[in-house]
């Protein structure tokens, strides 16, 4: 096992025995090899991020052992290549066996059965497991007990990815469309495996343009269709984006930030696509765009993505980053939304339907072609019957009918929590996204702080996130970025102008005690602080 | 079903005398043909056009259309098929459309063999932007972008559909347009990938091309084996799109094989989504998390 699956199998042990795990990933962009490594941060209460500081290395390496050996706690443990190369050379296997010789001294150390351990092994190996539990026995042996680990009532280990997987499933999705690339990859593997036990269509095309314009062709033929990339692949999409718009077609794209401009960070996190989500695509068109901020968020907002992309026949945009869609996250339990797996097709639409028919909130009700009438989609200006126009008069009447289900659609959002208002105290700190975690984590730690968390960026709730803001003493912006785009947009929709940010742009996540630092740096009156 | 079923109410703005008419006009006989002979239904046929003088035809046939984006015609073609396997794709490009912007859906069209039938109106300009030179279009043509003449060769789109695997490859002339609508009917009807070359000389900024086509197209006849893929090579480059010389230009179905559907091997594209009443089983997809 490599560092990922290693740790993930530490994190589901842990989990399966009750207690909270989260399991941040860091890697560099290449095959085999480089300095890879996972920070779990365990413990017997609720956790949404990692720290710095760590009680166990556990290392496949002598880097690894180097580069962390000065954020090992006082009394840390380090299990390295002491202790698992002898094991190693006498099982002639290959060098990866380590980390399963590792998994093995960690869970004596906490007194787990070894046969919890074997399992687990065979749960993940299935029958490629002997070597693999061979290894760890041999570690098991080798190490001692010095805990012995209560088994409480197990938990849900579950990544920002998965969420978003069984989002899309659990909301009905037929079709997903994605080009490879970090950090959306995994979204696209994880529903490919699973494509014939849900009787979705998994399909890579040749390119992201391929991707989003074959996703409104199937759209435009009743199925219910996303499509993955992150912000190099979505910046490919805009021209068929905006189309989405112009020919009012549901498509749900899940957008997974990473470091950037251009290529940027291919495996690191970023949140510095917001302004680029809300505006992308030429001309106007309403779209919406929302940003779950952990695993559990991940499976509601997904669904609410495809509902409201089919009710309203709108882009949606799911924003998410590397540190989202990469970490594990624990939960008692994991719920979907109410919203059903609705289709917002009509059954038996009339011999002269329109497909843009002009209602009250803006919204036609869809047919698909193969039901009778004559279902058209069009990328020019046209009339309700879809044909092409180019006169002043339609041309108003359209624009004016597709803005018409902001205002309900608002209405809509506002039902669906558009913002979260964590802890108690006058002070605001304000984010989206992925560094919800971190903060949630610092929250307690902090005095007299409260955590207003923006999760529909379009149509923005400004009315909600004005009271907020209003109502506090001093107001923080928290974000992934090097401008902080979120104060722009506030000011932009309530006027109010934001001026302390805690910004991070080196591609790594913020931790609970750097944004605790951050934050009481802040109140001593720096205005503005950035890391590299 | 007569082919004035298939008018819609648009005004066409095609210029008086275009090629195109003979295609549209094809078309809807192609179309009407097949539908009074039973292997066709109108209301389970889609058109899907691209940007340019040949997007037209989206306005002026009334059928379920998606009038897309420049350069993409293909892959909505293909994700038409994907969301509803039942339905005849029918696709309409521009040859600038599909051989410079789209020119990489082409090649992938080919490879993928999903069931859709491509028909290329090549004029070798770009008409609807005032006659710039395109993908197809000859060396040393002069016009607004290319005042010192075109260098580059033409990419023969015929050939370019042949070796890359095309199942069905056709030429035909918008100004013949009975055999044109013979030549449709079988593309619609080949189960796979057909490719239609339609030459369709534009009057306005590649005049030259209609007296040359006139005097130099003609019929492949029964002598031509079209499940001989080496013939086929052979007369796609016996004309290079190119006016230096007189050199025959053939018309008719190049090429034919069966190959299996990029729709016949997912077990998963039996019926239309939209038909499907999901009821997602909350326990068995959140089963592996706990």
């Amino acid at each position: 096992m490599g560092s990922a699956v290693t740790s993930h199998f530490i994190g589901k042990i842990f989990t399966e025995w009750g207690y909270y795990v989260f399991n941040y990933r860091d890697y560099p962009s290449l095959i085999r090899g480089g300095h890879n490594f996972n920070i779990l941060k365990i413990s017997d209460k609720p956790v949404y991020s990692h720290e710095l500081k760590y009680d166990f290395i556990l290392a496949l390496d002598q880097k690894t052992v180097d580069v962390h050996k000065k954020d090992l706690r006082k009394g840390g443990i380090i299990f390295g290549a002491k202790e698992t190369e002898p094991i190693v050379q006498k099982l002639q296997g290959p060098k990866i066996l380590a980390n399963n010789v590792l998994i093995g001294l960690l869970f004596k150390y906490f007194g787990v059965d070894l046969n919890i351990l074997f399992a687990a092994a065979e749960k993940t190996f299935g029958k490629n497991a002997d070597m693999v539990k061979k290894s760890i026995q041999e570690g098991y042996q080798l190490g001692s007990e010095k805990e012995k680990l209560k088994k409480l009532t197990a938990k849900c280990f579950i990544s920002g990815t998965e969420g978003m997987g069984i989002g899309a499933i659990a909301a009905g999705m037929d079709i997903y469309l994605a080009y490879p690339m970090t950090p959306a990859t995994p979204l696209l593997h994880f529903l490919a495996k699973r494509q014939l036990e849900n009787n979705i269509l998994v399909f890579q095309p040749e390119n992201e343009i391929a991707a989003i314009n074959a996703a409104l062709g199937a759209s435009f033929t009743g199925a219910k269709t996303m499509i993955g990339t992150s912000g190099g692949g979505f910046a490919l999409m805009t021209e068929a984006f905006s189309l989405a718009g112009m020919a009012e077609l549901p498509l749900v794209v899940y957008s997974s930030q990473r470091g950037a401009p251009s290529t940027g960070l291919a495996t690191h996190t970023a949140q510095g696509d917001l302004k680029f989500a809300i505006n992308a695509g030429h001309g106007e068109f309403p779209r919406i765009v929302l940003t779950p901020g952990d695993a559990q968020e991940a499976i509601t907002r997904t669904q609410e993505a495809f509902y409201l992309a089919s009710k309203y026949r709108i882009p949606v945009i799911l924003l998410s980053d590397k540190h989202l869609a990469e970490s594990d996250y624990t939960f008692d339990e994991i719920k979907k939304s109410p919203l059903g797996a609705d289709r917002f097709i009509l059954e038996d639409p009339p011999e002269d339907y329109k497909s843009y028919k002009i209602t009250v909130n803006g919204v036609s009700p869809a047919a698909v072609p193969g039901q009778g009438p004559i279902v058209r989609a069009n990328s020019y200006e046209h009339d309700e019957y879809g044909l092409t126009i180019e006169d002043a008069a339609t041309t108003i009447k359209m624009q004016d009918k597709r803005f018409k289900k902001v205002a309900y659609l608002k209405k809509e959002i506002n039902k669906l929590n558009p913002i979260s208002v964590y802890g108690k105290g006058s002070n605001l700190l304000v984010s989206h996204g992925s560094t919800k975690g971190a903060i949630l984590d610092a929250l307690p730690q902090l005095k007299n702080f409260r955590f207003l968390q923006v999760s529909y960026l379009e149509p923005f709730p400004a009315e909600a996130v004005a009271k907020e803001i209003k109502k506090s003493k001093k107001v923080i912006l928290v974000e992934n970025s090097a401008t902080g785009a979120l104060a722009d947009v506030i000011k932009e929709k309530t006027g109010i102008e934001i001026k302390n940010k805690i910004l991070k742009y080196d591609g790594r996540p913020f931790t609970p005690d750097l944004l605790i630092y951050e934050i009481h740096s802040n109140l001593r009156g720096f205005r503005k602080s950035t890391h590299s | 079903m007569k082919p004035e079923d298939l008018k819609t109410t648009q005004t066409n703005t095609w210029c008086p005398g275009c090629p195109n008419f003979g295609i549209l006009n094809s078309a809807k006989e192609a179309l009407v043909e097949l539908v009074n002979e039973g292997k066709l239904s109108a209301k389970d046929t889609a058109l899907v056009a691209g940007i340019g003088c040949h997007g037209k035809i989206y306005d002026y046939l009334n059928l379920n259309g998606f009038n897309g984006l420049h350069g993409r015609v293909l892959p909505v073609c293909f994700g038409a098929k994907l969301g509803n396997p039942e339905l005849t794709v029918v696709g309409f490009g521009g040859d600038g459309d599909t051989f410079d912007e789209g020119v990489s859906h082409f090649v992938h069209a080919c490879r993928y063999n999903s069931d859709i039938t491509m028909m290329v109106h090549v004029n070798q300009v770009f008409a609807l932007t005032t006659g710039q030179a395109n993908a197809i279009t000859e060396k040393g043509f002069i016009d607004g972008s290319t005042p010192l003449g075109q260098g580059e060769k033409p990419i023969n789109s015929v050939l370019l559909a042949l070796e890359m695997g095309a199942t069905f490859v056709a030429r035909g002339y918008a100004l013949q347009a009975p055999h044109l609508k013979e030549i449709m009917k079988k593309a619609i009807t080949h189960k796979g990938f057909s490719y239609i070359d339609i030459l369709q000389p534009c009057i306005v900024y590649h005049k030259h091309s209609v007296p040359y086509l006139s005097k130099n197209a003609y019929k492949l006849d029964e002598t031509h084996d079209i499940g001989n893929f080496g013939q086929a090579i052979e007369k796609a480059r016996e004309w290079e799109y190119s006016y230096e010389k007189d050199t025959k230009v053939p018309i008719g179905v190049f090429y034919e094989i069966e190959r299996p559907t990029f729709e016949s091997q997912w077990p998963q594209l039996k019926q239309p989504w939209h038909t499907i009443d999901r009821k997602p089983n909350w326990d068995n997809i959140t089963r592996e998390f706990k």
